[in-house]
């Protein structure tokens, strides 16, 4: 009982590095993302690529509903609710799945401009695909945690990899947040 | 087992989430009817939806918490 204790106070005292570790990571990456914003309104400045805005809508409702699930995945393993925090969780893979073939199999494939066609080209799809390649990496991350926690890993006390995920997931959303706007609502249209 | 599990508290959980839609729709109404530049507007929306889902989602309030828990 004594070394379990001792096992669980080694594991708090972890866990502070763990985030502060976590969160530089975010920000390094935020540095990333920030520069394609900017470089957004410095190469396009009032004008937008000719997108579908309906969609742009939707796919941001999606990834706003699966950060919605994700957030109560994480509140139900801290409170030791293990059958509530895989049912979430695999509700925010599932959502993870949409937004990205809504971006990359649908957005891509209507939208009449290519990576090579002028500025507007270039900047959506590096926007786009940098973005999407996040949402892909972290729907791989939702897997290993949902796993993981079919096997019994994770329990109120210890559940750092679903705190981790949860912080990278709702992050990707952040981006999407200034992303959208940027790409589908600001500035006038330019065809072709 | 002597520790009692905590109650799950989903009520900012959902709150949230009701203002990120209303941001999100008011910025796309604004995006579909907007005649001038409303990139500093638009900048504004997104920093409102970006609040919500860093305090209240990504809970960044525990990295400056003396609380070595995951609550």
């Amino acid at each position: 009982m004594s070394a379990q204790a001792d096992s669980l106070a080694e594991y708090r005292e972890k866990l502070i590095n763990n985030r502060l570790g976590l969160w530089l990571f975010i920000i390094s990456d935020a540095f990333v993302f920030g520069g394609l914003f900017i470089a957004r309104f410095n190469l396009l400045g009032d004008s937008r690529p000719e997108l579908n805005q309906t969609l742009g809508l939707v796919v941001t409702s999606i990834l706003l509903l699966s950060s919605f699930f994700m957030n109560r995945a994480e509140i139900a393993i801290g409170a030791g609710d293990v059958k509530t925090f895989l049912r979430n969780t695999l509700v925010t893979m599932i959502l993870g799945t949409i937004f990205l073939l809504g971006v990359v199999a649908v957005e891509w494939q209507i939208a009449p401009f290519g990576p090579a066609d002028g500025v507007h080209g270039a900047i959506f799809y590096t926007m786009t695909g940098f973005h999407a390649f996040h949402v892909f990496t972290g729907i791989i991350f939702l897997w290993v945690v949902w796993r993981n926690g079919k096997k019994g890993l994770y329990t109120a006390e210890r559940h750092w990899a679903v705190e981790a995920c949860a912080v990278y997931w709702h992050f990707v959303d952040v981006v999407w947040v200034f992303f959208y706007p940027a790409l589908y609502l600001i500035g006038s249209l330019v065809i072709g | 087992m002597d520790e009692t599990k905590p109650k799950p508290d989903y009520s900012w959980n959902l709150l949230a989430f009701y203002a990120l839609i209303l941001f999100t729709i008011g910025e796309f109404i604004l995006g579909i009817s907007a005649t001038s530049n409303i990139a500093a507007l638009m900048i504004l929306f997104g920093l409102g939806k970006a609040y919500f889902i860093v305090t209240r989602y990504m809970n960044i309030g525990r990295l400056f918490s003396d609380e070595e828990e995951h609550a």
